[in-house]
């Protein structure tokens, strides 16, 4: 909610500060031309990222031409964008009005002879959440006239309209983008042109498209840093702005479950010896994401910690909290009350550490680095931690992780999922789109990147993984009481007084469920599943019309899926 | 008819004589004495006795209870063979609803008739209903502590007690809402403030209160308050209860179904009172940042619930608002002659230039404060030596998009600086702004906090935004007079917000107020903007977020060890905890559970987990019979789903905690 808002706030003054064009385009030709070349554009860019020239200067020959020929693309649907847009207002002065509004001011912030900038939005912007200071679709309309309106109003509603479409193309214009180079596994690199807008996941999506591999929720980006020797897995729903700089798709496992998991798994195994099923997972995971608030795992042990300035590293206790990580000072014990304070998440994000051993004289190779994500140079203020194994990295990596995104993560995670079902479904249909170009320079990204006749199957796999993994978590809500009846033992076996409660549990449980469930029919079908995470104002609520197109179109799917079988 | 005699006077009939008292439970109460048969039915025998008082009043809620059996005659078509009542039983005609005070979480006290012969669960479902609190499962009785000898008389300060014994609800119908609140508050002035006494959360308690209250010191401690749980099962009279005791009314299991700000005023407030009460007498530990936070939002709650500002509008988001706005202005503009001056003011974004004085913290320079031509546009602060280079290159620009604002104010030593740590690709800039008095410090301070956020000086909430930061000043200034006439005392700076009233006793013993404030103060920052149902949840969730949310400890003794342990109930597991240590040895989830056993006589509980482990222990703080009521509960907790609505299992509950005296 509060992000919305600031969003707003963030879009209110954009327009604001963009108005004197719009009005120079118009035809209000009173004010003077705005400075071509705000400071500030300059600025962003010398501090978070390449220049663009830069990053178009290193690019290869082949693609920069692969990028334009998309850039071209994009430019034509814009413009086929626009002259829908026209003639719905049907005021052909405003077309070229607003054309060259946007390619104006598009071109100005970047400052460099490329208009590339001015290509308008890209063919995901329908996959974003809907921005909630979309011009189009927030302004108050007038009231739809019930009688023919009169000349006047007629103009004032032409009028209007043109601002409201005016606005819209300023807005797209004034958008970064960013070249960035995706490393794919096979070694071949990709350039891709992003929007700042756009989400991680989008553009994981618009590379799924481009090399045709299967959308599977494993896939994730990379940032790295070669300067520092970090690299930083991105989250889905951050924006690019803050994540990109020169991405890498690998093919690592992304989301909390796969961690989750392991790092009960390994509590868990401790004791029993014994892996957790996938039961025991999805109650876990719905447990851990869907309450109230977040329960960010247990996590603490012994770390090394690399002291400023130096190379050598210091083995510290540390404890993770929803509030930050902790440690325990010498000759305290590890209660609350005695924990001093090592660092707070609001400001900083996580990256892994790459060949610290031969850098900082790490003591293993198993390192991750906090810092502000604008920090770029060494710096006292990047916090380096060194675990024992890959393991312990790994549960420190996605503790953090959970304690700094929460409930984002598992949503995310959720939507990945519908996508990866929606999408295969997709394919599955046939309509794949045979408009993409085949590129010679990326292969298949892991390898194992099947002919599109392959697909269907997959497709089948995934959905029927997402069935289960539904129907595990209807299951799941009943759980607490099924193990108990499983095994209810006759009350005569009890000691003396011994009371059972199993009996009674199983007996009530009954009771409840055929009094819930009419027709026996119906009763096979385990209940609809839980409706606790739907929480009132988390994102998945507030995640707007699309997701929940997506989650409407999943469920008919799967529903008639349910009903051929 | 019972009674029926000879002329010598000798009963023919078997019937004999029943002596009931009227009144509750006191032995030197008026009594009747009734002719009855064993054949006689509840019923018939509440008619004579009504007959036979021969009083005009409402009977209607008086039921016999039976002292020696400690049980309520209930069933009016049973006989008096059946219940096995004989001459000499000891019967009571009395009231069902009978009048406690009830502590509840806030720790005011209220005066409400309750049932004192329906199972306490279903007592509890009642006074929840008219308190208006929802999910009454997860709420429960305990007996009040029993008062320590007091040393020296102390006066207790007289408390206000609220009063709603008057109040009847009529059954079945979820109460309406009139007036902003359940219908049956609204009745009279009283009980509309008991109901804002209810939905709003009370003004932090007075440090000295805070520092005499009973803290727990240790573990063991700790599972004191879990051994006067009152049994779901057995209704008040049962369990020793009289009219007019006091009673603890709190959330006993720790797991909240369907928070919903909007429908939960009552339940929120309430909870978020239980929350900061836990804090407060270090029921839960917290570590330092978080007790900032906690105080934070609590000064914040009460900043708002001060200022009545509870209500929300409804539903739209102000950001829309000024965009819609801002919109239909831009419209009107280029309608009409634009005015050159007009379209200006929109669309140019103010600035902040003036002479300030800016140190910045080196490694080896002792240098101070030194004064610069300081402007501040869009979100940029850019240095110069002087006005008239302004012009030129400044000496330095930072952009302060995500940046940290840190306040380093002292008002009554007049010292207002803006501590800024501004991230570079090398590293962080710390840098210090002095200004001059509080209006340039408000100007300044504002820009920053917005342009941190990424926003503008043009941003719509710079106005507010300043008028805050004001507010804030004169909140930390002396109380009455201003900062001229009180001398500099210890706590000057705490008159608006007295910092000890907000955080646990040891920090008020660990730092001074004047230290606490500033840290307050700074966590405010980030929690300033929230509404107050919605800070009351953020507090609920950070509560939630510590580690030992939601555990309740109880001193067990496991079977085959020697030496007594803790075991802590949470919603989701049990613990076992090393008593003297409190480092917790094993973990067992209630997903993993086949089953549970009490042996009421020897006083054990057994559970078995899956893969054939057994668990056994004796209980030894508390009765085996409130362990296994929080293992039911929260078994039964978790079969709750949205779908079933507010509609209780009661059976279920009761199956699943209650039950030795069905065997």
């Amino acid at each position: 909610m509060g992000e919305s808002s600031e969003d707003i706030d963030q879009m209110f003054s954009t327009l604001l500060g963009e108005m004197d064009l719009l009005t120079q385009s118009l035809g209000v030709d009173t004010l003077p031309p705005p400075d071509p070349n705000p400071p500030r554009a300059e600025f962003n860019y010398s501090v978070g990222f390449k220049d663009l020239n830069e990053s178009l200067n290193a690019l290869e020959d082949q693609d920069l031409e692969a990028l334009m020929a998309d850039l071209v693309a994009d430019i034509s649907e814009a413009e086929q964008r626009t002259i829908q847009a026209q003639k719905e207002s049907s005021q052909n002065q405003h077309h070229s009005a607003s054309l060259q509004a946007s390619n104006f001011s598009g071109a100005a912030p970047l400052g460099h002879g490329t208009n590339v900038a001015a290509t308008g939005i890209s063919q995901y912007e329908d996959d974003l959440p809907p921005p909630p200071a979309d011009p189009v679709l927030d302004l108050p309309l007038p009231p739809p006239p019930p009688e023919p309106l009169s000349q006047e109003e007629e103009e004032a509603q032409a009028k209007a309209d043109k601002i409201k479409l005016a606005l819209e193309k300023l807005k797209e214009a004034k958008v970064k983008k960013l070249v960035v180079k995706v490393h794919m596994d096979d070694n071949s690199t990709k350039s891709l042109m992003v929007d700042e807008r756009q989400l991680a996941r989008d553009v994981l999506d618009n590379l799924f498209e481009k090399t045709h591999c299967d959308c599977n929720v494993d896939w994730c980006l990379y940032e790295i840093y070669p300067e520092l020797q970090i690299e930083k897995e991105s989250v889905k729903s951050v924006h690019v702005r803050y994540n990109l700089i020169r991405g890498k798709v690998s093919s690592c496992k992304v989301v909390p479950q796969n961690f989750y998991l392991d790092n009960r798994g390994k509590k868990e195994s401790k004791e029993t010896n014994e892996k957790m099923n996938a039961k025991n997972k999805e109650s876990l995971l719905e447990e851990s994401f869907c309450g109230t608030s977040i329960i960010v795992p247990e996590l603490e042990g012994a770390l090394y910690l690399k002291e400023d300035g130096k190379k050598s590293w210091k083995r510290r206790y540390f404890l993770l909290r929803a509030s930050g990580i902790y440690y325990v000072p010498k000759g305290k014990t590890k209660t609350s009350r005695d924990l001093a304070c090592f660092i707070q998440f609001e400001n900083v994000n996580i990256y892994y550490g790459t060949q610290h051993k031969m850098k900082y004289k790490a003591p293993t190779d198993y390192c991750f680095v906090l810092k502000h994500p604008q920090i770029q140079k060494e710096s006292q203020y990047i916090k380096y931690l060194c675990c024992d194994d890959a393991r312990t990295l790994n549960q420190w990596v996605m503790g953090i992780r959970i304690a700094k995104y929460g409930k984002t993560l598992y949503d995310n995670y959720q939507r990945a999922v519908a996508k990866a079902g929606l999408a295969s479904r997709w394919t599955n249909l046939g309509t794949v789109n045979a408009a993409a170009p085949a590129q010679p320079s990326t292969g298949p990204i892991n390898g194992t990147a099947q002919p599109n006749g392959q697909m269907p199957q997959a497709a089948h796999s995934v959905s029927a993984v997402l069935q289960e993994a539904q129907r595990h978590a209807e299951t799941s809500k009943v759980k607490p009481a099924r193990p108990i009846n499983g095994t209810a033992q006759p009350n005569g076996q009890m000691p003396q007084a011994a009371h059972s409660v199993s009996a009674v549990l199983q007996e009530a449980q009954r009771h409840a469920e055929t009094s819930k469930r009419p027709s026996p029919a119906v009763a096979k079908r385990p209940p609809m599943p839980p409706k606790r995470h739907e929480n009132p104002g988390t994102p998945s609520g507030a995640g707007g019309g699309e997701q929940d197109f997506m989650s409407d179109l999943m469920k008919a799917l799967q529903k008639k899926r349910g009903n051929v079988s | 008819m019972a009674g029926m005699k000879t002329a010598s006077g000798d009963y023919i009939d078997s019937s004999w004589e029943l002596r009931v008292f009227v009144g509750e439970e006191d032995p030197e109460a008026e009594s009747v004495t009734l002719r009855v048969t064993g054949e006689s039915h509840i019923g018939g025998v509440l008619l004579k006795i009504v007959e036979q008082i021969n009083r005009k009043q409402d009977w209607s809620d008086h039921a016999i209870w039976w002292e020696q059996k400690r049980q309520w005659l209930l069933q009016t078509h049973w006989t008096l063979d059946k219940y096995g009542i004989l001459a000499d039983a000891r019967l009571f005609f009395g009231p069902q609803h009978r009048p406690v005070i009830l502590r509840l979480p806030n720790r005011r006290a209220l005066r409400l008739r309750a049932s004192f012969s329906q199972p306490l669960f279903q007592a509890v479902a009642a006074i929840c209903r008219l308190l208006s609190i929802r999910h009454p499962e997860e709420l429960s009785l305990l007996r009040a502590p029993e008062k320590k000898e007091k040393k020296k008389k102390e006066k207790e300060p007289e408390e206000e007690l609220y009063d709603l014994s008057k109040v009847v609800l009529a059954g079945g119908v979820a109460p309406a809402v009139f007036r902003g609140m359940p219908a049956h508050f609204s009745d009279s002035a009283q009980t509309e403030a008991c109901y804002h006494m209810l939905s709003r959360p009370q003004p932090p308690p007075d440090p000295l209160l805070l520092q005499r209250l009973p803290r727990p010191s240790s573990l063991s401690d700790k599972t004191q308050l879990h051994s006067r749980w009152l049994d779901s099962s057995r209704c008040l009279m049962q369990q020793g209860i009289k009219a007019g005791d006091v009673l603890w009314l709190r959330f006993k299991y720790y797991s909240f179904f369907d928070l919903d700000p909007k429908t939960d005023p009552v339940r929120l407030t309430q909870l978020y009172e239980q929350a900061r009460w836990d804090l407060l007498l270090e029921e839960i530990d917290c570590t330092e940042e978080e007790m900032m936070v906690f105080a934070a939002l609590q000064y914040h709650i009460n900043k708002l619930s001060q200022s009545g500002e509870v209500g929300e509008p409804a539903g739209t988001d102000p950001g829309l608002d000024d965009l819609d706005a801002a919109l239909s202005n831009l419209e009107v503009k280029l309608e009409g002659s634009a005015p050159t001056d007009v379209l200006d003011s929109l669309t140019t974004i103010p600035e902040l230039r003036d002479y300030l004085r800016i140190f910045r913290p080196r490694k080896l320079t002792l240098k101070g404060y030194r004064q610069h031509w300081v402007v501040f546009k869009e979100t940029t602060l850019s240095y110069y030596k002087s006005q008239d280079e302004a012009p030129g290159d400044p000496i330095q620009q930072l952009n302060l998009k995500g940046c940290e604002v840190v306040p380093d104010v002292n008002v009554s030593g007049q010292k207002f600086c803006i501590k800024l740590l501004v991230p570079s690709p090398e590293g962080m800039s710390e840098i210090y702004l002095r200004c001059q008095d509080e209006q340039q410090y408000a100007r300044w301070m504002a820009g920053c906090r917005l342009a941190s956020k990424g926003r503008t000086m043009a941003d719509s909430s710079y106005a507010s935004e300043v008028q805050a930061i004001l507010a804030f000043l004169s909140l930390q200034r002396t109380g009455g007079g201003g900062p001229g006439n009180h001398p500099q005392g210890p706590d000057a700076s705490a008159e608006g917000l007295n910092p000890y009233g907000l955080v646990a006793p040891r920090f008020q013993r660990k730092f001074k107020a004047k230290q606490l404030t500033p840290r307050i103060l700074e966590a405010h920052q980030n929690v300033a903007q929230l509404s107050l149902a919605e800070a009351q949840l953020r507090f609920i969730q950070a509560w939630q977020s510590l580690p030992d949310f939601g555990i309740s400890y109880v001193m067990v003794r496991f079977k085959g060890s020697r030496k007594d342990e803790i075991l802590g109930i949470a919603n989701n597991r049990l613990i076992r905890i090393d008593l003297a240590v409190g480092d917790v040895v094993k973990t067992w989830r209630f997903s993993n559970m086949r089953q549970w056993n009490v042996n009421w006589d020897i006083r054990q509980v057994a559970i078995e987990f899956d893969e054939h482990i057994n668990v056994a222990f004796s209980c030894v703080s508390a009765s085996c019979r409130i362990v296994h009521e929080y293992i039911g509960g929260y078994i039964f907790l978790s079969t709750r789903e949205r779908a079933r609505g507010e509609e209780l299992d009661e059976d279920l509950f009761l199956q699943l905690t209650g039950g030795h005296e069905a065997f």
